[in-house]
């Protein structure tokens, strides 16, 4: 356990240094004069002229050479320094935060939501078997096979526009999570429903669950004491796979419903060159993807604990 | 004398097909019943079905009595734990993997017995220390041996309180010292009230005692007081199971060609190390060309491991290893592996593997044809896979593919453990025949200190 930990805030660090070496490059290679499209931003794209551009170079020293401006950059993330946004200003770490707090409020809420519904629907899938199983399977799979904007747009026509039970999109009200997290949980049960029904039905199959009932245990005393830990090993594991990697994917729902993510936030900011928001956007979601990591890994040697030694 | 269990005509078919043609018997309190015959002959198909186990696609048809009653599948289940229960085949695979030992063992007190918490742990410790393992109650299944599972498994299945234990195959896999420790316990737990145990192993029938049925593909051939049938036996079956138990063999060792062979190999004062823990120190001994060596000893004391250091395949700690005949190559220094099926693809046919080797190693082909004569392999299995042939055949086919290169050494790593006990004899009877005739020394590894002593010319034990 102490040697994972180790390993991974090393990680940490090489992920740290990886990512923001990397959007720096990537950002530098970007087409188009950089300082024409931040005064674009900043004053409006009718605004612009070789003035506000040349103002806009001097002020960011955007001639600088590559490895200068690498350089200084490595000493600013080295102290922790985000800098500020190029477009609105405000610190970065601000807006970072800002942003972050809602991707992972809705990504959270979408995990809950599909953990309701997945969890249920799995086991009994495994326990009933035909015909809910296939139908279940059927189902799953057209949705699983829907771009999730599409789900989003059906929901927002039938539950926002022709009963008008929630807000089409925005942000404010408990009210305006419903339907971007049950979009989100519903692709993502899709699949994981699946998963839970698997482990299930090779739990409920194993011979351990067998000689639990022959030993005089009771269907769901069994099912307690040796079914929940045994399912959930590869659900856990799971789960936090999807959770780990909807902090990429949530850009379309955050998009679709104008949810003010990380997802929304980062996209506005690279078309705006807003490199210390891109920059700072893409080291805490590096950052958040291995901690998120670790998280699942220490849960996952909690429930399992074989083969730790080797870990 | 209380009749606990009666079967009236039990039989079990899939669709129409009958795997288990129809029994009678009747389990007597106080007086063990064992079922004997190999495996595939529908035995673990009559404990499933009194049990109320067996899998939905089969049906059972006959009257299945127990404590002087005719019950249905519900009824039978309900007696589970606490009037009867099945002990299972692979003792591993039937206790929770994520759960500590003792907490299997509490939980039928707590739940079963309705204990409170405290109390039960106390039963449980207590059974633990019953059955050997009152230091081993903290383990996962994985940590522990062969015989420290089945040792924990009857704990558990017993804690009950059933009085009436099938048991299926106790013994498999397990050492000999380990194996009377079992059948010593399973009659311990059943004094008061039944054993009926199914297994394939002779002395386990002989060590048991009480009533014995024997049984061949689904029929039974004889019956009687155990002591009566396996020494007077009647059925020409019943005598070929006992004659395939590795004491009852003749001797098999065969003769060495010449006394005076060369050398292939010097083990001088080795020592072995696995995972920081000393395996063996000091051992030393030589192999001449064409000798049989057995290696003897219990399980997890390193015979597989001394086999694979000979083979190069893993270092030895100190002392030293001298192979001789530096003309053979790597590939004529070989292995028969334990599990047959996990040494072969089954993604291809067994002719494909078997072309693969000839074509790799330019052997020629009009030898396979005489060879496969020899080891009884019919040409129709080489457009099979490895999973659509039975253990034995598929063993005598990896003596074939070995055979094939010339080997100077064959390390046999419990080749026959797996098998039924008459195709274990005729394996192993072929394997160092075959071997020997070929000049190539052969390294045999078992528990059994029987089997080694009846084909080997020296015994190294470890």
């Amino acid at each position: 356990m102490k040697a994972m930990l180790l390993k991974r805030a090393l990680q940490l660090v090489t992920v740290v240094w990886g990512v923001g070496t990397l959007t720096f490059i990537l950002m530098r290679s970007l087409p188009g004069d950089m300082a024409y499209r931040i005064a674009a931003s900043r004053y409006g794209q009718d605004n612009v002229d070789s003035n506000a551009a040349a103002l806009v170079r001097e002020e960011l020293k955007l001639d600088q050479g590559a490895l200068t401006a690498y350089w200084h950059w490595l000493t600013d993330l080295l102290q922790f320094k985000l800098g500020d946004s190029l477009v609105s200003g405000l610190p970065v770490m601000d807006t970072v935060q800002h942003m972050l707090g809602h991707s992972l409020m809705l990504a959270f809420a979408g995990l809950m939501v599909s953990v309701l519904i997945a969890v249920p629907l799995g086991l009994l899938s495994a326990w009933r078997g035909n015909p809910f199983d296939s139908i279940l399977m059927s189902l799953s799979s057209v949705i699983r096979a829907m771009p999730v904007f599409v789900l989003g747009v059906l929901f927002i026509l039938l539950f926002a526009l022709h009963w008008n039970w929630f807000p089409v999109a925005g942000f404010g009200s408990p009210a305006h999570l419903v339907l971007p997290a049950v979009t989100l949980a519903l692709s993502l049960a899709a699949v994981s429903n699946r998963v839970v029904r698997d482990s299930a039905k090779r739990t409920f199959a194993a011979a351990f669950y067998q000689f639990s009932k022959v030993k005089g245990l009771s269907a769901w005393q069994t099912f307690r004491q040796h079914g929940v830990r045994n399912i959930a090993v590869p659900v856990v594991a799971f789960f936090g796979i999807q959770l780990v990697s909807m902090i990429e994917g949530i850009v379309m729902i955050e998009s679709l419903f104008s949810w003010p993510g990380i997802g929304h936030g980062l996209a506005h900011a690279i078309f705006a060159r807003d490199i210390p928001v891109i920059q700072g956007a893409a080291l805490v979601m590096g950052v958040l993807f291995v901690l998120l990591n670790t998280l699942v890994d220490v849960i996952c040697l909690w429930i399992d604990p074989r083969g730790a030694k080797t870990v | 004398m209380t009749v606990l269990l009666k079967l009236t005509n039990v039989a079990v078919y899939v669709g129409d097909t009958c795997l288990l043609e129809p029994i009678s018997l009747a389990l007597n309190q106080g007086q063990p019943l064992t079922i004997l015959g190999q495996t595939g002959s529908g035995k673990s198909l009559l404990a499933q079905a009194i049990m109320g186990l067996l899998p939905t696609d089969l049906s059972v048809s006959g009257d299945i009595e127990a404590f002087g009653k005719v019950m249905t599948i519900e009824e039978r289940q309900a007696l589970w734990g606490r009037e009867m229960v099945m002990l299972p085949q692979e003792p591993w695979h039937s206790l929770d993997p994520l759960m500590k030992g003792i907490d299997q063992v509490k939980e039928v007190y707590q739940f079963v017995r309705e204990k409170d918490p405290q109390e039960a742990l106390a039963m449980a410790e207590e059974d633990l220390r019953h059955v050997g393992l009152a230091f081993n109650g903290h383990k996962r299944a994985d940590e522990l041996s062969g015989g420290m599972a089945q040792r924990l498994a009857i704990a558990a299945a017993t804690a009950g309180g059933a009085h009436v234990i099938l048991a299926d195959e106790p013994t498999k896999g397990l050492d000999i010292s380990r194996r009377d420790g079992i059948v010593q316990l399973l009659q311990a737990r059943s004094n008061l009230g039944s054993l009926l145990t199914i297994t394939h192993d002779v002395s386990v029938a002989r060590q048991l005692g009480g009533l014995l049925l024997v049984m061949k593909e689904g029929r039974l051939v004889e019956q009687g007081e155990a002591a009566q049938v396996l020494d007077y036996p009647k059925d020409d079956y019943t005598r070929e199971l006992i004659a395939a138990e590795p004491r009852a063999w003749q001797d098999m060792a065969p003769t060495m060609r010449k006394n005076d062979a060369d050398d292939i190999l010097i083990a001088d004062n080795v020592r072995l190390e696995r995972g920081g823990r000393t395996l063996f120190d000091g051992l030393s001994f030589s192999i001449k060309q064409g000798e049989v060596v057995g290696i003897v000893g219990d399980s997890g004391c390193g015979k597989s491991s001394l086999g694979d250091a000979l083979l190069n395949l893993l270092p030895v700690s100190s002392g030293k290893l001298t192979r001789f005949n530096k003309t053979a190559q790597p590939h004529q220094w070989l292995k028969l592996y334990q599990d047959p099926p996990s040494a072969f693809s089954s993604s291809v046919t067994l002719g494909q593997l078997l072309d693969d080797v000839v074509d790799l190693h330019g052997i020629d082909k009009a030898r396979i044809s005489p060879l496969m004569d020899r080891l009884n392999l019919p040409e129709g299995i080489l457009d099979r896979n490895c999973l659509a042939v039975s253990g034995g055949e598929l063993q005598r086919f990896a003596i074939l593919r070995a055979l094939l290169l010339d080997p100077v050494f064959l390390f046999a790593d419990e080749p026959t453990s797996r098998l039924d006990p008459i195709t274990a004899k005729e394996v192993t009877g072929l394997l160092v025949e075959l071997a020997s005739e070929a000049g190539c020394a052969v390294l045999l590894v078992s528990h059994d200190m029987d089997l080694v002593r009846k084909t080997c010319h020296q015994v190294v034990s470890i």
